[in-house]
């Protein structure tokens, strides 16, 4: 009795301790998310320093452009920086859990805010993609003209600056399957 | 004789004692854990419906957007539809698929309220869940960025809102929009749910 019993506890421990176990996927969480922080702080900072000043006067066109003469623009600057200090601030958070075992109640918190921050990243960057869109090809039947004609550099920027967000959007899914894998084991 | 009586009764009425307090055990954990989850999940199918009708909802109200103005101008379109904006069509595109997700998802959720103690179904719905919320949310964004470029232009690029003389294309297309943020509102709540629902005791 004793032998099958202890014979049961070490197979449970070797089952524990090979494949993905809840210390790994905390570690994989921390990992991911500083590597989420990094994306979404450098968006917002190529964003926030664009300006252009075209070095011509024309009478009907502006001949400066800058990140905030766009509402959805200042938005995309906007939801970057508070995701990015989200992600900052639950660094502390992932860390416990990697320390800790028992961690069911903040993994849930963590999966709430994970959700909210997804949200308010992808409204950031689509509204920002659907508007760097217009800013490229232009809509004839609006009589909308595509501003990137004469503000070459201006647009670049602003078209590479939505790759890291959507790098962002990405891996916080990824970090909500870790939650949800994690909370859904036994151990 | 008298020894073996005695040290059978002491089994018997321990045994009888484990009888007893056995069942009391085992339905606390199944009540407990089971009955909770079983109520979650029915909540999570009534959501799942009220989100189809959002999307659905969303989808139809873009589409049928069209307009055309009775009179003639020399430098306006007058006809308006959701397909002269790619966004818009992007928007439709995007609100159907979630719609057909929803419904191709109910089986599931019906799977996961006969099961409540099952955890791959939940896994997988909570999975494709967060994928669908940011194409929902990325459909919602992007014309609801449109709209309002529609309805309040911008003087710095020089583009006039349009909403001056399409009345019913922006009411209509900014009506899909807050259909569309609804259903949003519905997949984080779902997302929350499948959480809850995924905890052990």
């Amino acid at each position: 009795m004793k032998s099958g019993q202890a014979e049961i506890v070490e197979i449970s421990k070797g089952i524990q301790k090979s494949g993905l176990t809840s210390r790994r996927i905390a570690i994989l969480e921390f990992i991911l998310r500083i590597v989420a922080f990094f994306n979404t702080i450098s968006s917002a900072i190529l964003m926030g320093t664009t300006n252009e000043t075209l070095p011509f006067f024309t009478q009907f066109i502006r001949f400066r452009a800058e990140y905030s003469d766009l509402p959805a623009l200042t938005f995309f600057v906007v939801a970057n920086a508070v995701v990015s200090g989200y992600l900052i601030l639950s660094l502390a958070l992932a860390f416990i859990h990697i320390v800790k075992s028992k961690t069911q109640n903040s993994r849930i918190l963590l999966i709430i805010l994970d959700v909210a921050m997804l949200g308010l990243l992808t409204a950031g960057a689509s509204s920002a993609a659907a508007i760097v869109y217009l800013a490229h090809n232009g809509n004839n039947k609006t009589n909308w003209f595509s501003i990137c004609q004469q503000f070459n550099s201006f647009c670049e920027r602003i078209s590479g600056s939505l790759i890291g967000s959507f790098i962002g959007v990405v891996l916080l899914i990824l970090l909500i399957l870790l939650s949800a894998i994690a909370l859904s084991r036994r151990h | 004789m008298k020894n073996e009586s005695t040290t059978i009764d002491v089994h018997g009425e321990s045994s009888s004692a484990m009888k007893g307090k056995a069942p009391l055990i085992g339905l606390a954990t199944s009540g407990g854990s089971g009955g909770y989850k079983r109520g979650l999940t029915i909540f999570d199918f009534l959501l799942r419906l009220a989100a189809i009708i959002a999307a659905a909802v969303a989808a139809a109200t873009m589409f049928t957007s069209d307009e055309t103005l009775p009179f003639f101008t020399q430098f306006l379109q007058f006809e308006a539809g959701y397909d002269d904006l790619p966004t818009f069509q992007f928007f439709v595109i995007a609100m159907s698929l979630v719609a057909g997700y929803l419904v191709l998802s109910l089986p599931f959720s019906v799977v996961t309220i006969v099961r409540p103690l099952a955890t791959a179904p939940r896994l997988l719905l909570l999975v494709l869940d967060t994928a669908v919320l940011v194409l929902n949310v990325a459909a919602a964004s992007s014309a609801a960025a449109i709209s309002y470029l529609a309805h309040s232009g911008n003087q710095n690029t020089n583009w006039l809102p349009i909403c001056q003389q399409f009345g019913d294309f922006c009411q209509k297309t900014s009506g899909a929009v807050v259909s569309s943020f609804i259903s949003v509102v519905f997949f984080t709540i779902l997302i929350v749910l499948s959480g809850v629902a995924l905890k052990k005791h």
